[in-house]
């Protein structure tokens, strides 16, 4: 950590010239929570939504306040997973892997057709968010391991390989828990998120990378992103679609959080210095921050915690449904006022353009105001009948939402 | 009727032997008399379920803890969390040293500690009360992160504390266990 501590210190050693004045050898580089915090706003008491970490029975879940559009249903399908958010179907249809942050489980759900069972495959991990199902095999990224279990729908018991060297993971630990999923290519794709609100990041961060299943053949294929937690292929272009985190501490209303194309290999999304659809960064500035950055097709909303993706691909869902983008906002902390706790549609031309974006499910905010809700919806995931799957990582459960025509 | 009567009798009895395990170490009202161990009492509900969960999965907190932890339900954690944060913290630490505690209150504020446990230090969330708590217990935990050999916890503290030395994490917790 030390190690990690300084070069984190040197990399913001421009950005912030007021060191803390204490007994120290060293100028204090402000931990991540500050960094980027106005002076005016230093005494704020914004901080994050503390997670829920024993189970919530889904007798306590209050699925009645769920709001969705007429002819949609919602049932719980499945409760008893603490902190489960990104979710991977096994191959045979019939179980889903589910990764967690600070309780640092692997679950798998398995369905019965009637109920559903709840079992942990992995733990004691940091922060294992990543999962991933590929060729019969389960991949889990915690934030400094990489774990494959072979067989593992038949083989409950299988003992992982352990490619964590193969894939050279950077120390830092700030905004490095994973989302990842397997291309059309066939190869695996894992952010690199800043270690930090605002800074400079470090070479190896920042980045979205593409790897050979096995960890070698490492590509960097897109930087100047902060945090992408959720992407999906579009099914038209076969282009990549991520969800981006912006920065905290810049205002109530600014910088939104973004939804991008990876139209080119190689683009640069902006980060530190522009966000969103051109917005200079406040504490890192260039001249023409802008210049030469893909800006997002879409802003998400302040602080709204954009973060699964998925192309509805399905035909349970009307016709107006199909094709377009659900995507889950877990909710702002990093302002007055709670944004997002739902899950919307984007309905855009497949080279990104027309956006429109609509709530689709709503019903966790209870007062916005107040700083009140009650559930997290984090993850989308599609069965083979064409219903969703939203995990919802407050309550530690999941949500099928079905179609039915009058 | 009866039956349950019973069996909730039963996880009563259970639940108060569970309590006199904690109360051993960390005292039989959460204020702890014992050397190095944390007081419980008025702690956040959620810091203590969170820390619980975490410990029994053997993630942070120590073996001990871990030892006393395995096998103790969800529901039970639940439970032993909220009687804690309902209990009132008793503040009885030893004699005031002023020149200490406004160094350490100098520091406090320059490290902007209030604005996650709170401008009075009573904790919030997931963020544990420091006001009150152990002074020797303070010390080891705050240099037991800035050396990250605290397991388990994000490494917003490790951060928080890089770089202070021993007397300004002396002065920090001489502040905090004097704190009304």
């Amino acid at each position: 950590m030390k190690r990690a501590a300084s070069t984190l210190s040197a990399a913001l050693a421009l950005a912030f010239t007021a060191p803390i004045a204490l007994s120290q050898d060293k100028p204090k580089p402000p931990p991540a929570w500050w960094q980027g915090k106005p002076e005016a706003m230093k005494d704020s008491p914004l901080a994050p939504h503390p997670g829920k970490m024993t189970e919530t029975p889904a007798a306590e879940i209050p699925i009645d306040k769920i709001k969705l559009p007429k002819g949609f249903k919602v049932e719980i399908w499945a409760a008893g997973l603490p902190g489960g958010r990104a979710m991977a179907f096994g191959d045979s249809g019939k179980k889903v892997y589910v990764g967690t942050r600070l309780i640092g489980r692997v679950y798998e759900v398995t369905d019965h057709g009637d109920k559903r069972t709840v079992r942990i495959v992995a733990d004691k991990l940091t922060q294992p968010a990543g999962v991933a199902f590929h060729k019969g095999s389960l991949y889990v990224f915690a934030i400094d391991k990489v774990l494959r279990f072979d067989g593992i729908e038949d083989r409950p018991d299988v003992a992982p390989v352990d490619l964590t060297d193969k894939f050279a993971l950077p120390p830092e630990q700030h905004h490095n828990w994973k989302y990842i999923a397997f291309g059309p290519d066939g190869k695996l794709y894992v952010p690199f998120g800043a270690p930090c609100n605002i800074c400079e990041p470090p070479k190896e961060y920042a980045q979205l990378r593409r790897y050979n299943p096995d960890g070698s053949g490492m590509e960097v294929i897109a930087t100047g992103i902060r945090n992408t937690v959720g992407f999906d292929w579009h099914p038209k272009t076969g282009k990549l679609w991520f969800t981006d985190h912006g920065r905290d501490w810049m205002g109530e209303n600014a910088p939104e959080d973004e939804l991008n194309v990876l139209a080119k290999e190689g683009a640069f999304f902006g980060f530190p210095y522009c966000h969103a659809k051109g917005v200079p960064d406040a504490d890192i500035k260039k001249p023409d921050p802008c210049k030469g950055v893909t800006l997002p097709i879409a802003t998400m909303g302040p602080h709204a915690a954009v973060m699964g993706i998925k192309f509805y691909t399905g035909t349970m869902f009307p016709k107006e449904y199909q094709g377009a983008a659900f995507i889950a906002r877990k909710g702002s902390w990093n302002r007055t006022e709670l944004f997002g706790f739902d899950v919307v549609t984007v309905k855009a031309s497949p080279d990104g353009k027309n956006v429109k974006i609509a709530p689709f499910m709503t019903g966790f905010l209870e007062d916005a105001k107040a700083r009140k809700f009650w559930g997290r919806p984090a993850y989308i995931a599609q069965m083979k009948d064409g219903s969703l799957l939203v995990s919802d990582e407050q309550m530690g459960a999941i949500y099928r939402v079905t179609y039915q025509k009058k | 009727m009866l039956l349950t009567a019973l069996f909730v009798c039963a996880a009563r009895g259970e639940f108060d032997e569970r309590l006199r395990t904690c109360g051993g170490c960390h005292g039989a009202d959460g204020n702890s008399a014992m050397a190095g161990v944390p007081s419980l009492a008025g702690q956040p509900r959620v810091f203590l379920e969170h820390y619980l969960v975490m410990t029994r999965e053997g993630i942070r907190g120590s073996e001990l803890m871990q030892q006393l932890l395995k096998g103790v339900t969800d529901r039970e954690i639940a439970a032993i969390a909220q009687h804690y944060a309902a209990l009132a913290p008793r503040n009885e630490p030893g004699p005031l040293d002023s020149a200490l505690f406004e160094r350490g209150k100098k520091i406090a504020q320059a490290s902007r500690c209030g604005t996650c446990h709170a401008p009075d230090y009573r904790g919030r969330e997931q963020m544990p009360r420091l006001a009150g708590q152990r002074e020797d217990f303070l010390v080891e935990a705050m240099r037991a992160y800035r050396e990250n050999r605290r397991r388990g916890g994000d490494t917003i503290m490790a951060a928080s504390l890089y770089g202070m030395s021993e007397s300004d994490l002396k002065a920090l917790a001489h502040y905090f266990a004097h704190f009304k």
